[in-house]
C-alpha cells in the first residue's frame, strides 16, 4: 500500500469474514459527511496481532474475546483516513460496519458506549493516550534519576566508608610491605578485603531488600490503573550491584593505593596513627 | 652479612625549607657485627636505618649490601630483599592488631608461602611468650609486643636485623631482655645487628659505635667503653 494509492485497504482475516469481502473485493464505509465511500481490499493480513501492545486506556472493542491486544483492523491510507474523517489529523480508530445500512446502529452503540460522537472519541482518546504515554515516561524519568542519585548517594557513602578503612590501614599495608610482602600482594590483600567488605554488604543489602520490600505494590496516580508491579531482583539489577560494589571498591581504595605508591614505605610508616 | 654506605645523602622537603638528615654519611658494617647507632634526637638514625631497609631512598650515596646496591632497587626487588635479608623491629612495634602474636610472628614468611607455625611458636618460647601466642596486641604489655615483634623480625632467619630504638617503650627490665635476645642473634646466630638506642646501658655488647650529628657520622667508635665514658 502506497501513501498515492485511493480507496485501498488492507484487512485481517477475521475482518475479511466478518465483511465477507475476499482479496479485490469491496467494502463501503460511510464517511463522516454522510456519503459512503468505497474500499478495494488490496491485501488480507494472515493474524493481526500487535507485540507489546501500549497500555489500554479504555476498553476498546476486539474480535477476540479477552483479548488485551489489537486483534482486528482495517489499514488504509492517510490520505484514505482524512477523507473518511473529514479531518486532517491521524485517526487510530476505524469502525467498520457490515453494510451502509448499519452504521447509525453502529454509531448508537459506539455513543451509548462511550458517550461520545466517534470522530470526537477518537481524537479525544488519541490525545488523552498521548498525554498519559507524555506523564507516564515522565514519572518514570523521575522514578529513573531519584533511583540514580539514590544509587550516587549509597555508591558514594560506601566508598567514603570504605577509605576511611583504608586509610586508617594505611600504615598494616606499608608494614606488609616492609616486611617484606611484594607490593602486588600487598595490594592483593587489600583488594581481598575490600571484596569480602563489600561483597558482604551487597549480599546482605539485597536480602533485606528481598525481605523486606512489598512483593506488589501500585504506581500512585497516573498509573494506578497499569496494575501492581512488582519488583524483580534480576540479572540486572545484580548487574548494576556488582558494577556499583567495583566503582565503590575503587574508588574507596585509590588514595591509599596511590599514597602507597608515591610515597616510601618509611614516610608513610612514620605518619601519626589516625 | 656486610653493609657499605658511600656519600649517602638524603633531605627532606617539609615546607619551604629542606631539611638534611643524612649528609655524606660513609660507613662500613662487618659479617656478624652489633652495631649501635647513638645520637640526638633528628640526627638522622631512623633514616640512615630506613635507607639501609631500603624503606627509603637517599638523594645520593650507596648502600650496598653484600654487594646488592640497595638503593636503586624497584619497589618490588627492594621488598625480595627485606624479605630474604632483612628483619626489622620498629620502636611502635607496628604489630597487626588483628592477629593474635603467633599469626603476627608467622607474617613475613607468608610472602614465600612456606608459614611453619612451629618455628614461630619456638621463636615466642625464645623470648618468653610461650603461653601468649593466641593473644592479641591489644592484650599484650609494651614489652610482650615488642618482644612479640622481635621473634617476627628473627623468624625468616635473617642475616641483618635492624632495630629502631627496640628498648625505648620499655622499662629496665624488659629493656635487658629485649637487648639479650637480640645480643643472642648476633653471637649465637652470626646476624648483622644495628640498634638505634639512646639507651648507653646498652653500648656494653656492641662491637661498634656510630654517632650521628645533624646528619653526618661524627664518631665511629670500636671501643664502646670509651664512648660510654
Amino acid at each position: 500500500m502506497r501513501s498515492d494509492d485511493g480507496a485501498v485497504a488492507v484487512v485481517d482475516q477475521a475482518t475479511a469474514q466478518a465483511l465477507g469481502v475476499d482479496l479485490g473485493g469491496t467494502f463501503p464505509v460511510r464517511k463522516t459527511d454522510g456519503q459512503d465511500l468505497t474500499l478495494r481490499v488490496v491485501g488480507i493480513l494472515d493474524r493481526l496481532e500487535l507485540r507489546y501492545p501500549p497500555p489500554r486506556t479504555v476498553d476498546a472493542p476486539a474480535l477476540r474475546p479477552g483479548s488485551s491486544a489489537v486483534t482486528s483492523g482495517v489499514f488504509v491510507t492517510l490520505r484514505a483516513s482524512e477523507e473518511i474523517f473529514g479531518r486532517p489529523t491521524l485517526t487510530d480508530a476505524l469502525v467498520v460496519a457490515r453494510t451502509p445500512d448499519t452504521v447509525p446502529a453502529v454509531v448508537d452503540r459506539l455513543r451509548e458506549a462511550f458517550r461520545l460522537e466517534p470522530g470526537v472519541f477518537v481524537s479525544e482518546s488519541y490525545s488523552r493516550f498521548r498525554r498519559r504515554v507524555h506523564d507516564f515516561a515522565l514519572t518514570l524519568a523521575l522514578f529513573t534519576a531519584v533511583g540514580a542519585a539514590t544509587a550516587v548517594l549509597a555508591g558514594s557513602f560506601g566508598a567514603n566508608l570504605l577509605h576511611d578503612v583504608y586509610a586508617d590501614r594505611r600504615r598494616q599495608y606499608a608494614m606488609l610491605l616492609a616486611l617484606g610482602f611484594r607490593p602486588m600482594q600487598s595490594a592483593l590483600t587489600g583488594i581481598a578485603f575490600g571484596l569480602a567488605t563489600v561483597g558482604a554488604s551487597a549480599v546482605l543489602g539485597s536480602v533485606v531488600a528481598i525481605v523486606f520490600a512489598p512483593k506488589h505494590f501500585a504506581m500512585p496516580s497516573l498509573m494506578a490503573e497499569l496494575g501492581t508491579i512488582e519488583p524483580k531482583f534480576d540479572a540486572l539489577v545484580v548487574a548494576v550491584l556488582a558494577g556499583m560494589g567495583v566503582a565503590i571498591l575503587a574508588l574507596g581504595m585509590a588514595p591509599t593505593a596511590l599514597q602507597l605508591a608515591r610515597r616510601s614505605i618509611a614516610a608513610t610508616l612514620s605518619e601519626e596513627r589516625g | 652479612m656486610t653493609i657499605v654506605g658511600r656519600s649517602v645523602t638524603k633531605t627532606y622537603q617539609r615546607g619551604p625549607q629542606p631539611i638534611v638528615a643524612l649528609q655524606n654519611v660513609s660507613f662500613e658494617v662487618s659479617q656478624g657485627e652489633l652495631v649501635l647507632l647513638v645520637g640526638p634526637s633528628g640526627s638522622g638514625k631512623t633514616t640512615l636505618l630506613n635507607l639501609i631497609a631500603a624503606l627509603d631512598w637517599p638523594d645520593r650515596g650507596e648502600i650496598l649490601v653484600d654487594g646488592l646496591d640497595v638503593t636503586g632497587l624497584s619497589r618490588s626487588t627492594a621488598a625480595g630483599y627485606r624479605d630474604e635479608c632483612v628483619g626489622i623491629i620498629f620502636q611502635s612495634y607496628n604489630l597487626l592488631p588483628q592477629l593474635t602474636a603467633l599469626e603476627n610472628v608467622l607474617l613475613p614468611m607468608l610472602p614465600r608461602r612456606r608459614p611453619n607455625p612451629r618455628h614461630a611458636l619456638e621463636l615466642l618460647e625464645t623470648v618468653g611468650l610461650g603461653d601468649r601466642s593466641n593473644h592479641r596486641p591489644s592484650e599484650l604489655s609494651g614489652g610482650e609486643q615488642q618482644r612479640v615483634a622481635i621473634a617476627r623480625a628473627l623468624v625468616n632467619e635473617p642475616a641483618l636485623i635492624l632495630a629502631d630504638e627496640p628498648t625505648g617503650n620499655l622499662d629496665d627490665e624488659n629493656a635487658r631482655k629485649v637487648i639479650a635476645l637480640l645480643s643472642d642473634a648476633c653471637r649465637q646466630r652470626g646476624k648483622t645487628v644495628l640498634i638505634i638506642t639512646h639507651d648507653r646501658e646498652l653500648i656494653r655488647p656492641a662491637d661498634r659505635i656510630f654517632e650521628l650529628r645533624m646528619g653526618a657520622l661524627t664518631r665511629t667508635e670500636s671501643d664502646p667503653v670509651s664512648l660510654a665514658r
